[in-house]
């Protein structure tokens, strides 16, 4: 706590007073488990500083409930400013020239011809290109620019007076190539006379969203990898089983397709550069940009107040960040450089493919006593295509072995993408699990308790187990006759509890009675400023409406990058402890006005009143107003979770009604039932407005999206919205969202993120079970569209499984 | 974008008096700007005839009805009396793209537009279409690509509301400052790549295409269309049928069966139609005829019935469903189907 | 290649086109038996557009609004900026734009009205959506100088009437919105659905909002406040709202 300091009497909850421990700790008793199902009190040992426990929601007044967006008004009425939405004064507008080849080493680039139209202020050469894998022995590839790995790489911007004049002006830019072989197709550049997308060993660096790659493994040709992890034997854990089931699965390349495009307004001025960008993570921001101009963070202010959605995809400055602010430098004026939806289709990331093979085995009981998988995946010029977080950790009780490796393609870097890997390595274990159900004669449900240690889940599955779609499934495939066919099956999730300690916030109360929190972190559509709003009230006893929330800037307390769901977990206790002690600091500041000890106040009700009935309640404003400064308040930073071991993962069950039109082969899914856990829900309805979210891209990339790059050509032909397939209004099923609270008893707040693991990770296979409950037949590569449907089913007979 | 520069005509002669010089005419430039947008065409002169409102609107008479070309495709979708008489026209105009698409797009725009090939719509494919030798999508990404009669090209009809109009015998009116009005049947105004690679339609240079005739329908029409994509909110058909079925009871005496997502150029299936000809409609015939359609004899090439390409034999699939049920969404005899986008 | 026999066999094709592609693909020959030897544009020599902007750039030059020569009902614009008078949210806005402005640019950058959200730019995604004469259009794929002599009504102008009120009342209801970039534009479409269609039912909302892309999939909510703002009764997918 760095700006205050508390006395101890006004520091600890009355229920865990006498229970101090001697090192400034205390030990209280916390609610853990599941309200109606598992609910109990836990002792967990803490800092004396932190604040009292919080109960569960039903007896909370703003938390846990699900007061409206607090920035609703303004992204309802247009009135929220986006990055793309930031006009200054003198501010230019640059255009990138993108490579048009997919593998070349750039001999020149002449921007001559487009300096001089009239109109263009400044024209920059990237030297120096982000986002790509690189070579660990830079000196096998000796060039002045950096060589061109995939078509759609930014080679040179322009920046020109209006958005038309510095199109005309990239064009005019002539960049010469010596064009290399290439390869884009993940099989083809597998084979040992591939050309090759890096002469040598190459990493890529995650982001703080995820992504990239294992950094110490082997480099064949275009192999990158394997990265091999084991737990147990296998050897001895095949051995044993009695049942084993080895599958293929292949899976594709997904692009974010965030709405707002990747960039920023970048304004370097001598002594600050001041960046509005779209992004998860101011702090990343500031990062990278410090980092590469090599100034002071102090000199570096990054700034969103509102973004159009990442997805995992929007983390540092990236290459429109640097170019931006070196035009900004260059030329003397704030420059906007946002991508078109080409460029963002090219270049600033994707969900790597996949190409598992699982073999999973088991006694006839169900126990799991071996799995193993073996995977490759293109990130394209990048790394982070593994896809063993399902296999390691959904079923903790068998052996394990995963051999994950990269191909190396020339293709866009990926980076992270909502759950990184696990979409793809769900649709194949969950599907394998389903089979192994089939093969034991189990029930999905059943075997899953017997295998599942995650006490959350047992409770989902009990609730999916009672659910009307879930008795509406026929207990065996492939029963319905006519040219409809009706399924109904089930995916898990699994994620994990990522905590950022780079969360701090501050809050201040005025003299005035307004009170607001500060903080670096940014909302990218959670809600976040409602929650930090809901948390206010609770300690203050104010309306949300009435708390202002100031965040998305680096000139507060650092905030966390929003990417591994570690948002709300790690911020909001942070918003708690801070707003707590504010609230302290606020008492004890009109305690002697009103002639009252601080433990006698109470904060409720929109009134300050006395415990003790020395005074009648007077309202928050005008007990605001007997401050003895004009304003107090207090910082606090996220401390560790009190006992992390316990909870590391968590997740969810979803499950999905489809019909396949077995003469069209088209997969319609009707009802959706997805049942969560995150810890202490802060508010239900936009923690379900998530969850909505991710089954509905779940469903997306099972069903319809695909990027798909010419092999000849080494060019996306459907890079656009038109040919990229992403389902819309009328494709979305009847959404059920159950959302139980689930306490761990971790922190202030007990809260856990929901964007990864609430729906994209589960659904997928939840529709690829579905269809084969459906007909019979078993669907192992995605997108499941017509044309590929239409092949399972003509090839039945060859189906191996028997139902 | 490029620069150009915008010629705005407010009547018919103003326009066509400005059809020269490369000129490249704009209705409400749904297909243009997308292709300029990619960078595939560059007129520096585009003639704006959004504002001639003489060629709006839908006009009934007793030999049948006369649709402006400027009409939009939710105007002709959302009128009464075309969805009665014309509903294969209704249905088709009514699942193009998306609402606001249609909102905007015209019916001469519609029948107009350009390839949507995705080799044709980038700018970097210069291919066959273009003026240059090779066609890429033989060997390429070819799973929306045709399956019958495609010759050189394997590129569809785009053309939603032409499968309406040859369905239902329409005409279109082209007219020129220098040689006044002339009528070209539907099934006359595409030229196929094979005949010649870079000319799409019919029209001239100097022409203007300026209305839609449709003849009235015979005493007891019934018709529909369905198409059939990956998915049912804006997609290009994949697979697509229109039926026209002159019914005399429960007999047909006539049929025309359309399929716009099949080949280059909006084709009849006359093996399907005759299959239905004198016949009562019937799931078996219906599901006959949709059969028949893929052994279709060669319009305008060499190739005998449904040749797949490396990636869509799944359509030589869909098609006969698509024929089938569509014919008994025409015959009453099946709602409108759920699978489809309509 | 296992399709039909090619009608010409792109292998004739001369092997030396003179265009510089020295790009040969060994995969591609191995696996589809062809060599794919068509000309990508500009590949091997210049990423620069080829024919592209001839001649003197017309910026800064007013253009002259009308030439002499042009007979009735014919008027010339461009190639550089012309003034345009346009009828914004009720009320007139002369701007000056060259005539290859879209409606949404000139919004966004000429009349600072950020609300009409440009994502695909190729009318795919309906972000930009606004009303002329109160039709739900796509603002991109519309030049701005066709906006002249029809009502333009964005989400600003939306947002003072009844109707903006009541549906971005029901959005809030129902949280209908995540990252909000596309929610101007649904606003837009569902509330232009509810003056054509006062009590419209879910299949109408999903059939209007057919265009509308909204990547973070707050489309059940959407649905939910459209019926909302009608007055119609929930449906099923407000369940968990």
């Amino acid at each position: 706590m760095a700006t205050t300091k508390i006395p101890s009497s006004t520091g600890v909850s009355p229920d865990a007073a006498q229970d101090m421990a001697g090192d400034g700790m205390k030990t209280v008793m916390m609610p853990v488990g599941v309200p109606g199902y598992t609910l109990r009190q836990e002792p967990r040992t803490m800092p004396a500083t932190q604040p009292p426990v919080l109960p569960i929601n039903a007896d909370l007044k703003f938390i846990g409930k699900s007061p409206e967006r607090w920035d609703g008004p303004a992204k309802v009425s247009g009135r929220a400013r986006y990055t793309a939405d930031i006009q200054l004064p003198g501010m230019l507008y640059a255009k990138f020239v993108d490579a048009t080849v997919p593998h070349a080493k750039v001999i020149s680039v002449d921007t001559s011809e487009a300096e001089k139209v009239a109109g263009v202020k400044g024209v920059f050469v990237i030297e120096n290109l982000l986002g790509s894998a690189k070579l660990l022995n830079p000196s096998l590839e000796v060039s002045k620019y950096p060589i061109v790995r995939y078509a759609g790489q930014p080679i040179a911007a322009v920046a020109a007076t209006n958005p038309q004049i510095a199109e005309d002006a990239a064009k005019l830019v002539k960049v010469k190539y010596d064009v290399m072989p290439f390869v884009v197709d993940m099989d083809q550049a597998r084979r040992a006379d591939a050309p090759m997308v890096f002469p040598g060993p190459a990493n890529q660096a995650g982001t703080a969203g995820g992504g990239g790659g294992a950094a110490d493994v082997p480099q064949t040709g275009n192999i990158h990898g394997p990265s091999v992890h084991t737990r147990g034997d296998i050897e001895q854990g095949f051995k044993d089983a009695d049942v084993v089931v080895e599958e293929h699965y292949t899976t594709q390349v997904q692009v974010h397709n965030a709405l707002e495009s990747h960039g920023v307004v970048a304004d370097w001025k001598p002594d600050l550069l001041t960046v509005w960008a779209s992004t998860q993570g101011t702090a990343s921001v500031r990062e990278g940009l410090a980092g590469f101009f090599n100034l002071p963070k102090s000199q570096v202010r990054v700034i969103t107040e509102f973004m159009g959605g990442g997805f995992g995809a929007k983390f540092g400055p990236g290459n429109p960040g640097v170019v931006a602010a070196a035009l900004s430098k260059q030329t003397n004026a704030p420059v906007r450089l946002m991508l078109d939806r080409k460029e963002e289709q090219l270049s600033v990331g994707n969900r790597p493919s996949s190409d598992q093979t699982l073999r999973i085995g088991a006694k006839k009981d169900g126990t799991l006593t071996a799995i193993h998988l073996v995977s490759y995946g293109t990130a394209g010029c990048g790394t982070g295509a593994g896809c063993a977080g399902p296999a390691t950790n959904m079923y903790k009780y068998a052996s394990l072995r995963t051999e994950e490796s990269d191909i190396f393609t020339n293709a866009g870097p990926a980076t992270a993408f909502r759950a990184p890997g696990h979409p793809q390595g769900a649709f194949a274990l969950e599907q394998t699990i389903d089979e192994l159900a089939n093969r034991l004669g189990m029930d999905p449900l059943d075997l899953r308790d017997k295998i599942d240690e995650n006490s959350a889940r047992r409770v989902e599955r009990e609730i999916v187990r009672n659910s009307a779609i879930w008795k509406s499934r026929h207990a065996t495939p492939n029963v319905d006759h006519g040219h409809i066919k009706r399924g109904v099956g089930v995916g898990q999730a699994v994620w994990y509890r990522n905590i950022s300690m780079d969360s701090a916030a501050e809050v201040r109360v005025h003299q005035d009675g307004s009170v607001e929190v500060l903080s670096a972190v940014q909302d990218i559509g959670g809600g976040l400023k409602t929650v930090m709003a809901q948390i206010l009230s609770e300690q203050f006893g104010v309306p949300p409406q009435q708390v202002s929330v100031k965040i998305g800037d680096t000139n507060y307390p650092v905030g966390p990058n929003s990417g591994g769901s570690v948002t709300t977990a790690s911020l909001t206790p942070a918003v708690r402890d801070a707003a707590w002690n504010a609230a302290q600091n606020f008492l004890a500041s009109i305690a002697p006005a009103l002639g009252a000890q601080p433990d006698d106040l109470v904060l409720a009700n929109g009134e300050v009143s006395s415990k003790s009935g020395k005074f009648q309640p007077i309202s928050f404003r005008s007990a605001a107003a007997k401050m003895n400064t004009s304003e107090v308040s207090a910082q606090a930073r996220r401390i560790p979770d009190y006992d992390r071991k316990a909870y590391e993962t968590y997740g969810g069950v979803d499950v999905a009604e489809v019909e396949v039109d077995m003469e069209i082969g088209l997969i319609r899914v009707k009802r959706i039932l997805a049942v969560h856990d995150c810890g202490r829900p802060m508010n239900p309805k936009q923690t379900m407005n998530q969850i909505n979210g991710g089954v509905i891209q779940g469903m997306s990339y099972a069903l319809y999206e695909n990027r798909l790059i010419d092999s000849d050509y080494g060019l996306m032909v459907n890079a656009n919205l038109d040919r990229y397939q992403i389902a819309g209004s009328r494709e979305i099923p009847q959404i059920e969202v159950q959302l139980i609270q689930s306490y761990i008893g971790q922190s202030s707040t007990d809260a856990s993120g929901i964007g990864e693991p609430g729906g994209i990770i589960g659904t997928p296979a939840a529709i690829a079970n579905a269809f084969y409950n459906a007909t019979g037949v078993r669907i192992r590569s995605l997108p499941m569209t017509p044309a590929v449907v239409l092949a399972a089913l003509a090839n039945t007979s060859q189906q191996k499984e028997t139902a | 974008m490029n620069q150009f520069v915008l010629v705005d005509c407010t009547t018919v002669d103003g326009a066509l008096s400005q059809l020269k010089d490369g000129s490249v005419v704009k209705a409400a430039g749904v297909d243009l700007l997308d292709r300029m947008k990619n960078g595939t065409t560059t007129p520096s002169r585009l003639v704006n005839i959004r504002n001639i409102s003489a060629l709006r609107g839908i006009h009934p008479s007793p030999e049948g009805v006369t649709i402006g070309a400027l009409t939009t495709l939710t105007e002709i979708s959302e009128h009464p009396l075309l969805q009665s008489h014309y509903t294969i026209l209704t249905d088709a105009c009514g699942t193009v793209a998306t609402p606001h698409i249609r909102n905007m797009a015209t019916l001469g725009g519609n029948l107009l537009q350009e390839l949507q090939c995705w080799y044709f719509r980038s700018e970097e494919y210069e291919c066959l279409r273009k003026g240059k030798e090779i066609c890429f999508a033989f060997s390429g990404l070819n799973q929306y690509h045709a399956i019958m009669d495609y010759g050189t090209c394997p590129s569809v009809a785009p053309s939603t509301s032409a499968v309406a109009l040859l369905g239902l015998n329409a005409s279109v009116e082209l007219t020129s400052a220098k040689r006044g009005k002339r009528m070209v049947a539907i099934k006359d105004l595409y030229v196929h790549p094979d005949a010649n690679p870079t000319k799409f339609t019919v029209l001239e240079p100097d022409e203007l295409l300026t209305a839609v005739m449709i003849p009235q329908p015979a005493k007891g029409t019934r018709s529909a269309y369905q198409k059939y994509g990956e998915k049912q909110s804006n997609d290009w058909a994949i697979a697509d049928a229109g039926v026209v079925l002159e019914m005399d009871g429960n007999v047909c005496r006539k049929a025309a069966i359309v399929m716009g997502s099949a080949s280059p150029v909006v084709r009849h299936a006359p093996e399907a139609e005759a299959m239905l000809a004198g016949k009562p409609i019937t799931e078996e015939i219906a599901r006959a005829a949709g059969k028949a359609a893929m052994q279709g004899a060669p319009l305008q090439t060499a190739m005998q019935g449904a040749q797949p390409l490396s990636m869509n034999a799944y359509k030589v699939q869909m098609f006969p469903i698509a024929i089938y049920r569509t014919i008994l969404l025409a015959a009453g005899q099946m709602g409108r189907d759920p699978s489809a986008a309509s | 290649m296992s399709g039909p026999k090619l009608p010409h066999d792109s292998s004739d094709l001369p092997q030396d086109s003179g265009v510089a592609q020295t790009a040969e693909n060994k995969l591609g020959k191995g696996t589809t038996g062809i060599t794919r030897r068509g000309f990508l544009k500009g590949a091997g020599v210049t990423a620069a557009g080829t024919a592209l902007l001839e001649g003197a750039r017309a910026f800064g030059r007013e253009a002259a609004a009308t030439r002499g020569e042009h007979p009735e009902g014919v008027r010339e614009f461009g190639p550089g900026p012309v003034a345009v008078t346009l009828q914004v949210n009720g009320k007139e806005r002369v701007i000056h734009i060259e005539p290859r402005t879209t409606l949404a640019d000139a919004l966004r950058l000429e009349m600072a009205m950020t609300g009409t959200k440009v994502v695909c730019d190729r009318g795919a995604c309906s972000a930009c959506t606004l009303l002329m004469d109160d039709i739900p259009i796509n603002s991109c794929m519309t030049l701005a100088i066709d906006a002249v002599g029809h009502q333009v009504t964005t989400i600003e102008g939306l947002t003072e009437s009844s109707e903006g009120h009541s549906m971005q009342a029901a959005f809030l209801k129902h949280d209908a919105m995540q990252c909000g970039f596309c929610t101007p534009g649904m606003v837009m479409t569902c509330s232009a659905l509810l003056k054509k269609n006062p009590k419209p039912t879910e299949d109408d909302v999903r059939l209007a909002t057919a265009g509308n892309l909204c990547r973070c999939g707050t489309y059940p909510r959407i649905f939910a406040a459209t019926l909302e703002a009608a007055g119609v009764s929930d449906s099923e997918s407000t369940h968990n709202a």
